[in-house]
């Protein structure tokens, strides 16, 4: 029988649809009878959502400049890019 | 991906190919935050910056080729990551990843020898994350528990969760195994999620 510590292990499988059938349906009959666990599964899912939501993930300015920076001056240099003479 | 969203990321590879300036500046916007976390999957942080910056003006060469059998995101991700395998090949130095154990301790500690919980969940996170995320003070927080999280579990997170990666191009990106990946997330999924749990108990981050 699923214990409740089993299911913490395999929580983030069940959520992403990873589980196989057999363990999916024991999940869920687990979760019909223990509210800790139904409690737990839904809080790590909002957790997993919070950190798609944070996804804004912004790269530092400060490298992004210097990229910027880096790309222009190829791009000037050019023989490496000659397409780019040809629409300028 | 949607159909709209296929032609923009095609005049996207277009204005690359043309070496047009503002679709680089839009390119190293929109995929650099990615490719930074493949990169510091493999090396440290001065490092991964160096090699996204390099990977940046070797794409403008390298997108003459670019066919579009992958999307460009995964494409420009396999550049770097293999650009990473490349430098750890040459100082032979290899990447130290924890699989052992599926749960985090501080989550493991939480049952008794039964395997039932001891200390459950006491809150249910009822808001929505969009809610939470206007709390400025948690995201905050979760910025600074991302930071800390070990380098594979935080890239194997912002890969899958925040780039939207399938699970075999992550796979493939940092070279682990389908179910090392799995415990990679699971891992700091479980971070996050006492994270939050601390947060909304005692508002303290």
């Amino acid at each position: 029988m699923l214990m409740c510590r089993d299911l913490a292990v395999i929580a983030s499988d069940y959520i992403d649809g990873e589980l196989p059938v057999f363990q999916k349906m024991s999940v869920k009959m687990h979760l019909l009878m223990c509210r800790d666990c139904r409690t737990f599964i839904g809080n790590l899912r909002a957790s997993t959502d919070l950190m798609k939501a944070h996804s804004s993930a912004q790269a530092d300015k400060e490298l992004i400049r210097r990229i910027d920076e880096r790309v222009a001056e190829a791009l000037r240099e050019g023989p490496q890019n000659p397409a780019s003479r040809d629409t300028e | 991906m949607a159909h709209s969203a296929l032609n923009e990321e095609q005049a996207l590879i277009e204005g690359l190919k043309t070496g047009n300036e503002q679709s680089y500046k839009e390119a190293v916007r929109t995929f650099t935050p990615g490719m930074l976390a493949v990169a510091r999957f493999y090396l440290d942080h001065s490092s991964a910056e160096e090699i996204v910056q390099d990977c940046w003006v070797t794409v403008i060469d390298a997108v003459q080729k670019f066919e579009g059998r992958s999307g460009l995101k995964t494409w420009l991700h396999r550049i770097v990551a293999n650009r990473c395998k490349n430098r750890l090949r040459n100082s032979k130095r290899e990447v130290p990843t924890d699989f052992s154990d599926t749960l985090e301790p501080e989550l493991a500690d939480r049952f008794n020898s039964k395997g039932r919980w001891d200390l459950p969940p006491k809150l249910q996170f009822h808001d929505s994350a969009d809610s939470l995320m206007e709390n400025g003070a948690l995201s905050d927080c979760l910025d600074k528990h991302l930071s800390a999280l070990p380098e594979a579990q935080r890239s194997a997170l912002m890969l899958y969760e925040a780039h939207q990666h399938k699970s075999d191009d992550v796979c493939n990106i940092l070279d682990v195994s389908a179910s090392n990946l799995r415990v990679l997330l699971h891992r700091a999924r479980q971070k996050i999620f006492l994270m939050v749990e601390t947060f909304q108990e005692t508002g303290e981050c």
